[in-house]
């Protein structure tokens, strides 16, 4: 079944009077278990669409259906719970509360869903192990390094279980050896079964992915294997 | 997200800023503060005025007062007998609306025991003047009406004349003993309480605990009870009997007349329509002649109760006035808050948050400063009254009541909603993709 399905999708911005056209019709299926990269320059419409995937936005043409929802119209609230319950997110910068330990970073999804503070607590303990900061539970973002820090994002994103997980140039703040780690971690995430959607500019991240496409002047012009 | 999560969080928001919090509480504290030192001093002031209002007699007070007639009666004016005890026995008789009338006779005398002798005003009285002048006794009995029937010569004095004859004597020990009123002799059965006025009996203690450290320097003030505590009481046919009769012989009891007359109204929601009654009673005891009028205190009381409320109103009017600036203080850093964390804003967006979410966590902020503002107040002002009580201890005693605390945290909850709506609502208009590219 197909998780994300987009059938000629435009994105518009106004700008004062001046229209600019981020995307000019994308129709792209991600399936369940796929391990999708999507590359392309800087201003290439790349982020619109990672915007328009992650449930941050709505399109401004076109159908747009994720998790068996349909966005096309959404309201704010609707984009919110869908991104709440269904999908995860990590970032570059990572994006953690400076001032919440490990544990409370991690748990920050599941506060929004509602869910009793022992449950959130266990889970998010749980997750941590899992990424590998059983050690670090109490420390503040401040006290971890580039790596851990991504982890924890990486742990954020899980807690909640989403069924997409999406990672927009996670790689980008850290050096290559760290980098690789993360990396290696997306690809373990998406052999247990988790679809993975991955935004770079880099075609040696966007190498590990099972299917890459290419977005330039808002349309995808190549869709390739690596 | 629940209740308790927007507190946490926005407790631990206040925690991790403690200063600011403190700045932004400051607004509210002095407001509380002030708006909680305002009210107690109004209390202070409205009780001790409503408590001086009834030992005075309250508002059933009427004292009925002669009147020259006008110049179209004059001629008929000595038709009328005055103001006699048939006055107050027409009265009580026909108007049910009066609870007691209390006529008097008037005597300047000299009272005397063995050791100490003064000139005092002694007055002739019914049992009614208990009532009508609230008289409470400290020992003893009043006046009684078997000692008007049998005219008896027993006394009734104030706690100032109980002092002056008898400084050793309980007042226990004073009942019984002998007073001579102009040389005829009176034996003490009932004495009065002190009455003072609260402020006076804080100035009293207060004065006590200084005259140990200087003695002798008790101040003489103005004392509005000084007659009260005066009085020689005794039953108003012995007051005709041994000292008014035998002038004229065609006086009587009923005929004299009478130096006062003062009644009081059972109730007050028909004083007008009892007035009226009185009136028409007493145009019949004077044969028609207009020559009385009554006095109530309606206005003295009503002047009292407009500067009570004008009082309450000002001070009222600068708590609310520094409310107002804490809650915009409180505004103020919040969105300074609120924009240094439109980060932190995105973020939680972008996990889940709905905009209600944040909104809520932005105001159970503000409403959260405000409170601990609001209590942190209310401690504050309880200090400031403290020291009110210390530097300025004539005025009437400040009273903290219970109820101006409720007002004050609800007055801080709604501040803290006041100020932190619009901050609240900003925030949750944010949208999450520029938010999170905000740096």
């Amino acid at each position: 079944m197909a998780l994300v399905k987009l059938q000629d999708v435009r994105k518009t911005y106004r700008l004062g009077d001046q229209e600019f056209h981020a995307l000019k019709g994308v129709s792209l299926q991600i399936e369940e278990g796929d391990f999708l990269a999507i590359i392309g320059p800087s201003g290439s419409g790349k982020s619109t669409l990672m915007h328009l995937l992650g449930c941050l936005d709505v399109p401004s043409a076109g159908q747009m259906e994720i998790c068996g929802y349909d966005l096309s119209r959404a309201s704010s609230d609707t984009l919110a719970g869908v991104r709440n319950r269904e999908l995860g997110f990590v970032f570059q910068a990572f994006n953690l509360l400076p001032k919440l330990d490990v544990v409370r970073n991690i748990e920050l999804p599941l506060i929004y869903s509602g869910i009793s503070r022992k449950e959130r607590r266990a889970r998010a303990i749980e997750v941590a192990n899992a990424v590998g900061l059983g050690d670090r539970l109490a420390n503040r973002p401040t006290q971890l390094s580039g790596g851990q820090c991504q982890r924890v994002a990486i742990g954020r994103a899980l807690v909640n279980n989403p069924r997409i997980l999406f990672a927009d140039e996670p790689t980008g703040n850290l050096d290559s050896t760290t980098g690789e780690m993360i990396l290696e971690m997306f690809r373990q995430l998406n052999r247990d079964g988790r679809t993975v959607v991955l935004v770079t500019h880099d075609p040696e991240v966007a190498a590990i992915s099972k299917r890459v496409i290419e977005i330039r002047d808002g349309l995808i012009c190549r869709e390739y294997a690596p | 997200m629940n209740f308790l999560i927007c507190l946490e969080t926005g407790l631990r928001e206040i925690v991790a800023h403690k200063f600011r919090s403190v700045l932004s509480m400051l607004g509210i504290v002095l407001g509380v503060s002030s708006l909680i030192a305002t009210m107690a001093l109004t209390a202070g002031i409205e009780k001790g005025t409503r408590a001086f209002m009834e030992q005075v007699g309250g508002l059933e007070f009427v004292k009925i007062q002669n009147k020259d007639v006008s110049d179209e009666l004059f001629e008929f004016w000595n038709l009328s007998p005055g103001r006699t005890i048939v006055d107050a026995q027409a009265i009580l008789a026909s108007v049910p609306g009066i609870a007691h009338a209390s006529p008097e006779m008037r005597l300047g005398a000299r009272v005397a025991n063995m050791t100490h002798g003064q000139r005092l005003a002694v007055v002739g009285v019914w049992p009614g003047n208990f009532h009508v002048n609230r008289h409470e006794l400290a020992a003893g009995r009043f006046i009684t009406p078997l000692d008007l029937d049998r005219a008896t010569h027993v006394a009734v004095i104030g706690d100032e004349v109980a002092r002056q004859f008898w400084p050793h004597l309980s007042k226990e020990e004073i009942l019984g003993k002998v007073l001579t009123i102009n040389q005829s002799p009176f034996e003490v059965v009932g004495i009065f309480i002190r009455y003072e006025r609260e402020q006076d009996k804080r100035m009293r203690k207060i004065l006590a605990e200084q005259a140990k450290k200087h003695a002798g320097s008790e101040r003489r003030r103005w004392d509005p009870f000084r007659g009260k505590n005066l009085s020689v009481l005794i039953p108003l046919p012995t007051m005709f009997y041994e000292f008014k009769s035998g002038l004229f012989p065609n006086d009587s009891v009923e005929s004299v007349r009478i130096e006062e007359l003062a009644l009081q109204v059972k109730d007050l929601s028909r004083f007008r329509e009892i007035l009226d009654q009185v009136r028409r009673t007493l145009t019949m005891t004077h044969r028609g002649v207009d020559d009385f009028e009554l006095e109530t205190r309606e206005e003295w009381f009503d002047r009292m109760e407009q500067s009570i409320s004008a009082t309450r109103l000002s001070g009222g009017l600068i708590a609310v006035i520094s409310l107002v600036v804490g809650a915009i203080g409180i505004a103020n850093i919040m969105l300074a808050s609120i924009s240094e964390r439109v980060r932190e804003i995105g973020i939680r967006l972008a996990v889940g948050a709905k905009g209600r979410d944040i909104f809520f966590q932005i105001l159970i902020e503000s409403v959260s400063v405000a409170f601990l503002g609001g209590l942190v107040g209310i401690v504050a002002g309880t200090v400031l009254i403290q020291v009110l009580i210390v530097i300025a201890p004539s005025e009437n005693p400040p009273l903290m009541t219970l109820n101006s605390m409720l007002i004050s945290v609800v007055f801080s909850i709604l501040a803290g909603i006041l100020s932190g709506l619009y901050p609240a609502l900003r925030a949750s208009k944010l949208d999450p993709i520029e938010a999170l590219r905000y740096e």
